[in-house]
């Protein structure tokens, strides 16, 4: 067994979980921060070292729809986008879900347009949060490759047969180059037994249709619902999953990421490669005596609420930090934590929105005990408080300085 | 844990440099992390790169904004603000930078103040390989000594990651001995990393709404971006001998920043403030009636 383990990005990673799941077909199109994980998988395809097929689409719409119908041929698909290239690709998400061909997809988290910009947030990956994909969001570049290989089984399991999607951060981990172990192919294989879905299959001489018309609502009510039952279906089909990768592999991902909450009274959730940043700032605030912990949510849909309640039930205060903004709203995941906490009779005494990190901004130290401090007087008072904008003082002088430039600065013509 | 941050300009090898850092450290048996960031790809640009050494898994991720060691590749970008090479450098921070004057004199110039060490790395690649290019090798030499690495790893590193972007092994050779100069010649200054002071809790502002005229991205006051010189961009730059130039315009036609005019004469005119200094006029001039100057340090802002 060779675990050795070497330096790769994010993309790389991902690229190595296709490799490692030995797919049949990678329809692609670039987009950065993504472009690097088709690139490579083009390489491996030209190069033999990955016996699949590869095609350039014009455009992800193209892209994920052939994704869906190479998958519906009883294929292994991967395919890779990230921000407007998901967008793009909106309308054939909900489509392929309710074909239920269990492909996977990694988007690699990037803030949307307007403004356009190429750092990361999560409004990307969570606007596709109610198309009937599965969504496991990965921390670290390791997790991104055993990502890739949980979702393929989660996915392929006819219990569930739905297409999964694996997000990474754009930049702190897409570009971002950490010591990864890749798993041994004869490891793989055992995890993962070779695809063979009963209700798939398209071929020329046994010609069927997928997704037909429906009117009247009660047929479609039916197959509608049959896609949550097989996402929800998902919460043990992952449990599973997990307890035999760790089996095989040796590394463990239940669906959701405790650290440090045994005796913690304030908890903060979080998602994705930031997430470590919130562990070291647990980890400072702890020295100085804030017994404080942190959720990480790995698993988005299905949405693990009964682990959930178990983990934040009977807190003194929960921050959710979301790295997304619903205008109108607020944070998103907040209320998704607050929905499954209402009924809890030890539900926290406060519940605290802080929204950070969008565009890519930097989620820092002094940002980090602010939200501390923030949840542990919420926690107190016994009132929650949000959504707190983590925006500074000396940002927004910066701002009032780029204003000045953009409106008022004339050229003296 | 050691955090290094790397600041250089788009091509010159910033990242590279960061990676040889993190590959000579993942070879010593150290946990590694290296990472860029840069904005939409433009050569001359500022761009940035960090690796985090440690004997631990590494906790932080993205920008590091308390470096122990900052390497400048380029002096220019210590004078620009959107480069922000001196943000979170307090007295235990050494900075490098790549110039050939004295640590005094660099103190007198600029607003660099506290731990320095210098070396005219720039000088040094243009007299063994007698043309400019990516200074990677040297950068991650110099940091890699600085950081306390090995020579061993430090070459090993080198080969790997000049390898990985598709070089030649004479060229890498060539790189590699270089790079092992400038790992004796550089100043050691000793590191001290570990906790710093605790920051303050952020001073959180809710912005108030404004009005669309200003609360949407878009710009009203007028084409002002060209007033904006970008002088400081250059190491070296682009020179006319007018008796060489047969008029062709190539130079015009490929200058990525619309800094070339043509005088009424036919031939071809730089515009210093616009020219960043990529060199790419350069390297199409058919008749090498382009040359290079080094810019003097300091003299071109
Ligand atoms: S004048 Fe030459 S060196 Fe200057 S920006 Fe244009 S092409 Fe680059
Ligand atoms: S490319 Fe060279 S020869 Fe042609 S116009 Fe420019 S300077 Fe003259």
């Amino acid at each position: 067994m060779n675990q050795a383990s070497q330096m790769m990005t994010g993309n790389l990673a991902a690229a190595w979980g296709a490799r490692l799941a030995d797919v049949d077909y990678v329809p692609a199109f670039p987009i950065t921060p993504q472009t690097e994980i088709v690139e490579t998988l083009s390489k491996w395809c030209a190069g033999g070292e990955l016996n699949a097929r590869f095609v350039t689409l014009d455009s992800e719409h193209s892209m994920m729809t052939a994704a869906g119908a190479a998958s519906a041929t009883g294929a292994r698909v991967f395919t890779a986008t990230s921000s407007q290239g998901l967008l793009h690709a909106f309308e054939v998400l909900y489509t392929v879900a309710g074909w239920r061909v269990p492909f996977v997809l990694v988007n690699v988290s990037r803030a949307l347009a307007s403004p356009i910009t190429l750092e990361p947030d999560h409004n990307d990956v969570l606007a596709a949060r109610d198309s009937g994909f599965l969504q496991i969001h990965a921390e670290t570049c390791q997790e991104v490759v055993d990502s890739i290989l949980m979702a393929y089984r989660i996915a392929e399991d006819p219990r569930v047969c739905l297409p999964v999607m694996v997000n990474l951060d754009g930049f702190v981990l897409s570009f971002t180059r950490e010591p990864v172990v890749l798993p041994e192919p004869a490891m793989v294989h055992e995890f993962l037994p070779p695809f063979r879905p009963a209700h798939l299959g398209f071929k020329a001489s046994a010609p069927h249709a997928l997704g037909t018309a429906v009117v009247g609502g009660s047929i479609y009510t039916y197959f509608r619902h049959q896609i949550h039952l097989a996402s929800m279906n998902g919460l043990a089909v992952y449990d599973e999953a997990a307890a035999a990768f760790e089996r095989i592999c040796g590394r463990r991902y239940a669906a959701i990421d405790g650290y440090r909450l045994d005796d913690a009274e304030d908890v903060l959730v979080m998602t994705n490669a930031s997430a470590s940043k919130g562990k070291a700032a647990v980890d400072a605030a702890r020295e100085e005596g804030r017994r404080v912990g942190l959720l990480r949510l790995r698993l988005i849909r299905p949405w693990p609420a009964e682990a959930i309640r178990d983990a934040l039930q009977g807190r003194r205060a929960v921050a959710v930090l979301d790295q997304n903004l619903a205008p109108g709203q607020g944070g998103i995941l907040f209320q998704e934590i607050a929905a499954c906490l209402y009924h809890e009779a030890l539900r926290p005494r406060a519940l605290c929105s802080f929204i950070g990190g969008l565009g890519g901004k930097n989620l820092s130290e002094g940002e980090f005990r602010a939200i501390f401090e923030q949840t542990a007087e919420a926690g107190v008072r016994g009132k929650g408080i949000g959504p707190v904008l983590l925006y500074t003082e000396a940002e927004h002088r910066e701002m009032q300085q780029m204003q000045y430039l953009a409106h008022e600065l004339k050229t003296g013509r | 844990m050691l955090s290094i941050r790397f600041h250089g300009r788009g091509g010159q090898g910033a990242k590279t440099a960061s990676r040889i850092v993190g590959t000579a450290a993942f070879l010593e048996g150290f946990t590694a992390q290296d990472s860029p960031i840069y904005g939409a790809e433009r050569r001359g640009a500022p761009v940035a790169a960090f690796t985090r050494i440690a004997k631990k898994p590494i906790r932080e991720r993205g920008l590091i904004a308390r470096p122990d060691l900052v390497v400048v590749a380029d002096a220019s970008l210590i004078g620009d603000p959107s480069a922000r090479v001196l943000d979170g450098v307090d007295e235990r921070t050494v900075l490098f930078v790549n110039s050939p004057l004295t640590p005094d004199q660099l103190r007198a110039r600029t607003s660099v103040s506290g731990r320095l060490t210098v070396l005219d790395l720039t000088d040094l690649a243009l007299k063994q390989f007698g043309k400019r290019g990516a200074i990677s090798a040297l950068l991650g030499a110099v940091a890699g000594r600085l950081a306390g690495l090995r020579p061993e790893s430090i070459r090993e590193a080198i080969v790997r990651e000049l390898t990985d972007l598709g070089l030649t092994a004479p060229v890498i050779e060539r790189n590699q001995a270089l790079a092992m100069q400038c790992f004796e010649a550089v100043q050691p200054v000793t590191l001290e990393p570990g906790p710093r002071a605790p920051v303050p809790s952020a001073q959180l502002r809710t912005p108030t709404y404004d009005p669309p005229t200003r609360g949407t991205a878009g710009i009203t006051a007028g084409p002002n971006s060209a007033i904006r010189s970008v002088s400081g961009w250059r190491t070296f730059r682009p020179v006319l001998r007018p008796d060489l130039c047969n008029g062709c315009w190539l130079c015009f036609a490929s200058c990525p920043e619309g800094a070339i005019t043509i005088k009424p004469d036919g031939k071809p005119a730089v515009y210093y403030p616009h020219c960043k200094g990529c060199l790419d006029c350069v390297e199409v001039c058919p008749t090498d009636a382009m040359t290079v100057e080094r810019e003097p340090e300091g003299a071109n802002k």
